[in-house]
């Protein structure tokens, strides 16, 4: 097992450090050139030898490996992730306030979302072909064909200027934790998270129970005379975890990019919106950061998904210790 | 899909069904009607498009495509507006609620609403699908390139597929749309060649699965070449995925470009798309001005569950234990 996280660990590291160049190079292939960003931080008017002593300044004219190995020094040895152009501070002295509003906001999602889904996902199996599994297919069909922020929109007009009148964004100025300890704010942000991607994933379970359900240990179990609860919950809730835990470490990206469009229109101050922010000032080393950043959650939540698939499935940690 | 394989032989061959087949053979198991007769294997394809018309919302699914397409491209020309002078408003009523001149009211530029949802469905739709053409194109080499030549290759390839699939799409795409330009053409290849990972990741799959066949291994036996077993052997058996997965990537495509629009980096102006309509259709909501998003939202969410459905009904076309040997 040891073995295993170590070599995963490494593998990651060789991915995250292919995301690191390809996003360092990215701005070098500028239309208007690497200096572009000084016109937004002096102006548009700014003078060429003003622009030049900006170049300067950053390192802009350093050869390409120089910059780079500069950069790989910030992130690595000063854990700082460089230096923004836009303000006068390391990115992770902008981002760092925000990372744990994004990462509770994801998170909780993440956890509803199992909490819903997967039961969700199992009763739709049990009772297919009914009502209640064509009303929950065809929700969960539209709900996967609305684009996110008109979910929102749609979720503010019912929820908060409609039937009840729920604050319309999370307080502002508070600590990162205050989704637990004034949790009415953020109902509806996380809500509308959790919606989007229980849509996602009470499909998928849907599918892998049924998979499951015509399994000759499941008709064993019925023949055995366990209640069809326990053949649901014990039998193929257990074998149908695999996929979902997958998928679930899989969706973190499709979980990051939701909270961005989510922080946009419920107005909650996160790295989805420094991240709208920063691209629109061509603040690139910034984005850079933040990229870098969810790569690495993404890279350990799947990392996490893999170790959790050996626990809930034994057949596939013993293939990987061998 | 082994058997797959064999029936397609036949098929090629015109051999008459085998009398041998059992009453319990798959076929007494289709659906009423799909037979033609008890001796004649029906080709493939024909199969496919039968199971495919038996599906009545997804033929609903593919009119109201089709309608819509037409609408789009055709109303500009059936009933011109001006939809590109950023200046109308000065001029006409704007906010207008709906009239017999506008059947959908006007938008906050005085732009007439449904004339301007043509408008811009055709970069909506145009962007989408060709989009959506580009990651099934560049998915299915690059997947076909992995799974088949394999060893250092593959592990390199799938190394950086890896990287691609942890950066979050939406923050590359911002990233990349900011970086360089707005225009369509750039919308269309950055959305097709953003997409098309995890269309690479399935046809990989499929090729490593195919290729340890025994009928390829027995191509191989038989001196095929490896561009041979993967036009006439690779490529026919994972048609299926390639053209599942490509459907769902269209609508994807379309529910980007939507997303970008949101936050300002769609189409610009004086031209728009759907996402950018919605966008300043959502600031009116308030007002109570619906026809400026509501209908334009039913018709954009229309389209997409359309294109899902009609991926995974070309899914049930494609399932071989539905198809009649």
């Amino acid at each position: 097992m040891f073995a295993y996280v170590v070599r995963r660990l490494m593998q990651s590291l060789i991915v995250l450090f292919i995301v690191l160049v390809f996003t360092f190079t990215l701005p070098y292939f500028e239309p208007h050139g690497i200096l572009a960003p000084a016109y937004v931080v002096l102006g548009t008017k700014a003078s060429p030898a003003n622009v030049h002593t900006w170049g300067v300044q950053h390192g802009m004219f350093h050869p390409y490996l120089v910059r780079l190995w500069d950069y790989i020094v910030q992130v690595v040895w000063h854990h700082n992730l460089g230096f923004s152009y836009k303000q006068n501070l390391s990115v992770w002295g902008i981002i760092s306030l925000y990372v744990p509003r994004t990462v509770w906001l994801a998170l909780t999602a993440l956890v509803l979302t199992f909490v819903i889904a997967v039961p969700l996902g199992i009763f739709q199996a049990n009772k297919r072909n009914t009502v209640f599994d064509y009303t929950a297919t065809g929700s969960a069909f539209i709900l996967y064909a609305i684009p996110s922020f008109l979910l929102c929109l749609l979720v503010l007009q019912v929820f908060s200027f409609g039937i009840t009148h729920l604050p319309a964004s999370p307080p502002s100025g508070v600590a990162p934790w205050a989704i637990f300890t004034d949790p009415v704010g953020f109902i509806l942000p996380v809500g509308t998270l959790t919606l989007l991607s229980v849509a996602l994933i009470s499909r998928f379970m849907r599918g892998t129970v049924l998979e499951v359900l015509v399994q000759d240990y499941i008709r064993t179990a019925r023949a055995k005379g366990c209640s069809n609860r326990r053949v649901l919950f014990a039998h193929a809730f257990r074998n149908a975890l695999g996929p979902i835990v997958t998928i679930l470490g899989l969706s973190i990206p499709g979980l990051f990019g939701g909270a961005l469009i989510i922080e946009s229109v419920f107005n909650y101050a996160g790295l989805g919106i420094e991240t709208v922010n920063a691209a629109t000032y061509l603040d690139s080393p910034t984005v850079l950061g933040i990229t870098l950043l969810v790569s690495i959650f993404t890279l350990l939540g799947n990392l996490i998904a893999d170790i959790l698939l050996g626990v809930v499935n034994p057949r596939i940690r013993i293939q990987g210790e061998q | 899909m082994t058997t797959e394989n064999t029936t397609q032989d036949l098929e090629d061959r015109e051999v008459p069904h085998s009398p041998l087949a059992g009453p319990l053979d798959a076929r007494t198991m289709a659906p009423e009607g799909v037979s033609d007769g008890p001796d004649v294997v029906i080709p493939m394809w024909r199969q496919r498009v039968r199971i495919f018309m038996h599906n009545k919302l997804a033929i609903a699914s593919v009119v109201y495509l089709v309608l819509v397409t037409l609408f789009c491209f055709l109303w500009p020309h059936l009933h011109p507006t001006n939809q590109t002078n950023q200046n109308l408003a000065l001029t006409q009523p704007f906010n207008a609620p709906p009239s017999a001149q506008h059947p959908l009211g006007t938008d906050s530029n005085g732009f007439d609403v449904l004339g301007r949802i043509a408008f811009g469905g055709e970069y909506s739709l145009t962007v989408g699908f060709l989009a959506g053409v580009v990651t099934i194109i560049v998915g299915t080499i690059y997947g076909m390139v992995s799974g088949f030549v394999g060893g250092i290759v593959d592990t390199v390839l799938m190394r950086i597929l890896d990287a691609a699939l942890s950066i979050p799409l939406l923050f590359l795409l911002i990233t990349l749309v900011t970086l360089f330009s707005r225009s369509a053409t750039f919308l269309i290849l950055l959305i097709g060649l953003t997409g098309w990972f995890g269309n690479a990741r399935i046809v990989r799959g499929d090729a490593l699965l195919i290729r340890r066949l025994e009928y390829s291994q027995a191509a191989t036996a038989m001196g095929a070449s490896k561009w041979h077993i993967i036009r006439r052997h690779v490529f026919p058996n994972s048609i299926s995925n390639i053209v599942t997965v490509g459907t769902f990537s269209v609508a994807d495509a379309i529910l980007f470009l939507s997303t970008l629009g949101f936050l300002g980096l769609g189409i610009q102006p004086p031209n728009t798309d759907w996402g950018t309509m919605l966008q300043n259709g959502s600031d009116q909501i308030a007002n109570g001005y619906w026809w400026e998003i509501y209908p334009l939202a039913a018709i954009f969410i229309l389209v997409v569950v359309a294109i899902n459905y009609i991926g995974d009904a070309l899914r049930d076309a494609f399932e071989v234990r539905l198809i009649e040997r």
